[in-house]
C-alpha cells in the first residue's frame, strides 16, 4: 500500500491542502453495498442492496427510519451510520417537542454536516466511515440528500453510493429528466434498475437482498398534501416489482457501456462485507 | 518546496526555524482549489457573488446554496473545504446571536470579522485542531442609528476603550478573513481559483472612488464571476449572488438573494460579453493567419 506522511490523523494538511484521512474514509463508503435515491415531485424512493455476512446469516438492514417523514439509506461502515441514525432520531424527536411539526429536511441534514465536519478538524477523533442518502418530505416537498464522511451535504435529485456506484449513477443521470414526473411504482421500477447496474456479474436482485422504502406526499383532506409516512419494503413486498425489472425490458436500461472504467477499482468490484 | 521533508510541516502550530507555519500554508492551498467567491463593497451596499462548480449533473439544480446569513444584516461567502465553511458560519451565527444578547444591538460587521479572526487565530495555535480550509468574505450593512441600551448612564470614557466614538457610524462594510485568522477590510474582495483575474477586473472599477451604484456592482460582480471562471472552462457552474442595501435601498438593510430576474439579466450581460470576447479573439487569430 501506498503511503505518505501526511496520512496519519484528519488535522494534517498534505502540501497540496488535502486531508487524506477524509479521502479514506470516502473509501470506506465505497466499500459498502449500493444504495440509491430518486426524488420526484410527490416521492421519495430508496433502494439497497444488502450483504450477508455468510450463507446462514441474516442480511445486513440498509435503510433505516428516522422519523415519519424521513429515512437513510446507508453505504459503509454499520455501526458509524447507527451513530448518526440515534442522532438523527434525537433531533427529530426534540423538534417536534419544540416546535411541534416535524423537522425540515435540511435542517436535520445540516445538524449531521455540522456534526461530521468537526470529526475532520479535532485531533483523536476520525471522519465517520458512512455515506448517507437522506429521503424525506417537509414543506417544500420530497428531498433527497447526500451526506458524505467530509461532512458534505448536497441535495440532489437522484443519487447512488456505495460499491460500483459509478453504474448506477450513469444509469440515473441517463434518465433524470424522467424523474420528476414519475409515479411512485414508475420510481421504484427505475431504482431497481439503477441498482442492476451496480450489481457483481451472475449477481441479482432477490426478495431476500433487496430493500425498497418510500415516503412523499398524498391527497389529504380539504385537498391539501399531508405526508405519506415512509414504509420499508422487504421480503415477498418487493416480489413483484423485481419481477418487473427482471429480464423483459432489454432496451431501456442500457449496456452502460460508457460507464466502465471510470475510476473504479478492481478491488472496490470485489464483493467485500461492510 | 523546502517545507517537504523537514518534519515542521507535520503538525499545526509548529514553527519552521525560518517563523513559518506550514500547516497554515497548506489550509491556504485547499482554498487556491476552490470555486471562486468574490464581494464588492459600494456607497449603498454590498454584493457577495460564489461560482458554484457543478460537480455532478444529479445535483439539484439551485438548491444547495454557498452563501450564509450571519445575522439579517450580514452574509458571508467562502472558498476552500465547504464543510469548514458552513462550521465558519454556523459560529459566526453564534457570535451574532450572543452580540445581540449581551449588547441588545446587532453586531457591526468590523465586530464580526474581528470575532471570526479571532476564531480561526485560534484553530493555528494548537496541535490538537487544524486550521480551516477556507478564506471567508463577510459582507455587512451596519445600522447608523443609535440604539440606547437600558440602564445606560453616560457616555463612557472619551480616551480608551469603552466610550463613544464622535463622527458617523453605520454603512456597508466588506472583510475578508484568511485561514491564519488575518482579515482586512475591502472594496472589492475575491478568493478562491480564479481570484488572479477576479481580482484584476475588481481594480479597474476603482471602487474606494465610490462612483458605482449597488445595481451596477451586482451586474459587475456576475460579470466579474464568469470571467473567473474562463480558465476552468470545462466544468459547468452556478452563479450565486447575495446583496445588502443600505435602509433605503431595494432590501432595506437586510442580507437577501439578488431576485432572480435582476441575476439572470446579469448574467445574461456576462454572457453577452464573454460571447463578443470570443469573437474578438478568432478575428484576430483569422488576422494572424492573413498575415501569415
Amino acid at each position: 500500500m501506498f503511503r505518505n506522511n501526511y496520512d496519519n490523523d484528519s488535522v494534517t494538511f498534505s502540501p497540496q491542502g488535502r486531508i487524506f484521512q477524509i479521502e479514506y474514509a470516502g473509501e470506506a463508503v465505497k466499500q459498502g453495498s449500493v444504495v440509491v435515491g430518486i426524488a420526484s415531485k410527490t416521492h421519495v424512493g430508496l433502494f439497497a442492496v444488502k450483504r450477508n455476512a455468510e450463507e446462514l446469516s441474516s442480511y445486513q438492514k440498509k435503510l433505516f427510519e428516522i422519523d415519519e417523514h424521513t429515512a437513510i439509506a446507508i453505504a459503509g461502515l454499520t455501526s458509524d451510520a447507527r451513530v448518526l441514525s440515534n442522532f438523527m432520531k434525537q433531533q427529530c424527536l426534540g423538534h417536534r417537542l419544540t416546535y411541534g411539526r416535524p423537522i425540515p429536511i435540511h435542517t436535520l441534514v445540516g445538524m449531521i454536516g455540522e456534526k461530521a465536519q468537526i470529526n475532520t478538524q479535532v485531533y483523536g477523533k476520525r471522519p465517520y466511515g458512512i455515506g448517507l442518502l437522506v429521503a424525506g418530505v417537509d414543506e417544500n416537498g420530497p428531498h433527497l440528500f447526500e451526506f458524505q464522511p467530509s461532512g458534505m451535504t448536497e441535495e440532489m435529485v437522484a443519487f447512488a453510493i456505495g460499491a460500483r456506484s459509478q453504474m448506477a449513477r450513469t444509469y440515473l443521470e441517463r434518465n433524470i429528466d424522467k424523474f420528476a414526473d414519475c409515479s411512485k411504482e414508475e420510481l421504484v421500477k427505475h431504482g431497481l434498475r439503477a441498482l442492476k447496474e451496480s450489481l457483481v456479474q451472475d449477481k441479482e436482485l432477490t426478495v431476500e437482498n433487496t430493500s425498497v422504502g418510500l415516503v412523499g406526499l398524498t391527497e389529504g383532506p380539504k385537498g391539501r398534501p399531508s405526508i405519506e409516512p415512509f414504509k420499508l419494503y422487504d421480503g415477498f413486498e418487493v416480489k413483484t416489482w423485481i419481477e418487473s425489472v427482471s429480464e423483459s425490458q432489454g432496451g431501456e436500461g442500457g449496456e452502460g457501456g460508457e460507464a466502465e472504467g471510470e475510476g473504479e477499482t478492481a478491488a472496490e468490484g470485489m464483493d467485500v462485507d461492510s | 518546496m523546502t517545507s517537504i521533508g523537514t518534519g515542521y510541516d507535520l503538525l499545526n502550530s509548529i514553527f519552521s526555524p525560518d517563523g513559518r507555519n506550514f500547516q497554515v500554508e497548506y489550509a491556504v492551498k485547499a482554498v487556491e482549489n476552490g470555486g471562486t467567491s468574490i464581494g464588492i463593497r459600494c456607497k449603498d451596499g454590498v454584493v457577495l457573488a460564489v461560482e458554484k462548480i457543478v460537480a455532478s449533473k444529479l445535483q439539484k439544480p439551485n438548491a444547495n446554496k454557498r452563501i450564509g446569513s450571519v445575522d439579517s444584516h450580514i452574509g458571508a461567502v467562502y472558498s476552500g473545504m465547504i464543510p469548514d465553511g458552513r462550521h465558519f458560519v454556523d459560529r459566526a451565527r453564534d457570535e451574532a446571536q450572543s452580540w445581540r444578547q449581551n449588547f441588545k444591538t446587532p453586531i457591526p460587521t468590523a465586530d464580526l470579522a474581528s470575532r471570526m479572526g479571532g476564531y480561526l487565530q485560534a484553530y493555528t495555535m494548537y496541535g490538537s485542531v487544524r486550521p480551516f480550509g477556507i478564506t471567508a468574505i463577510i459582507g455587512g450593512v451596519d445600522t447608523s442609528e443609535e440604539t440606547p441600551v437600558d440602564g445606560e448612564v453616560g457616555s463612557g470614557p472619551s480616551v480608551g476603550a469603552g466610550g463613544k466614538v464622535p463622527g458617523k457610524h453605520g454603512g456597508p462594510f466588506l472583510y475578508m478573513i484568511e485561514p491564519s485568522g488575518l482579515y482586512w477590510g475591502y472594496y472589492g474582495a475575491a478568493t478562491g481559483k480564479g481570484r488572479q483575474a477576479a481580482k484584476a477586473e475588481l481594480e479597474k472599477l476603482d471602487l474606494p472612488a465610490g462612483n458605482i451604484t449597488l445595481l451596477e456592482a451586482v451586474k459587475q460582480a456576475a460579470r466579474i464571476i464568469y470571467i473567473a471562471h474562463k480558465d476552468n472552462k470545462d466544468k459547468e457552474f452556478e452563479l450565486e449572488m447575495t446583496w445588502i442595501s443600505t435602509a433605503d435601498g431595494p432590501t432595506k438593510g437586510r442580507h437577501v438573494e439578488v431576485p432572480k430576474e435582476l441575476r439572470e439579466e446579469a448574467e445574461r450581460l456576462a454572457r453577452a460579453e464573454d460571447e463578443s470576447d470570443d469573437e474578438e479573439e478568432e478575428e484576430k487569430k483569422d488576422e494572424d493567419k492573413m498575415e501569415d
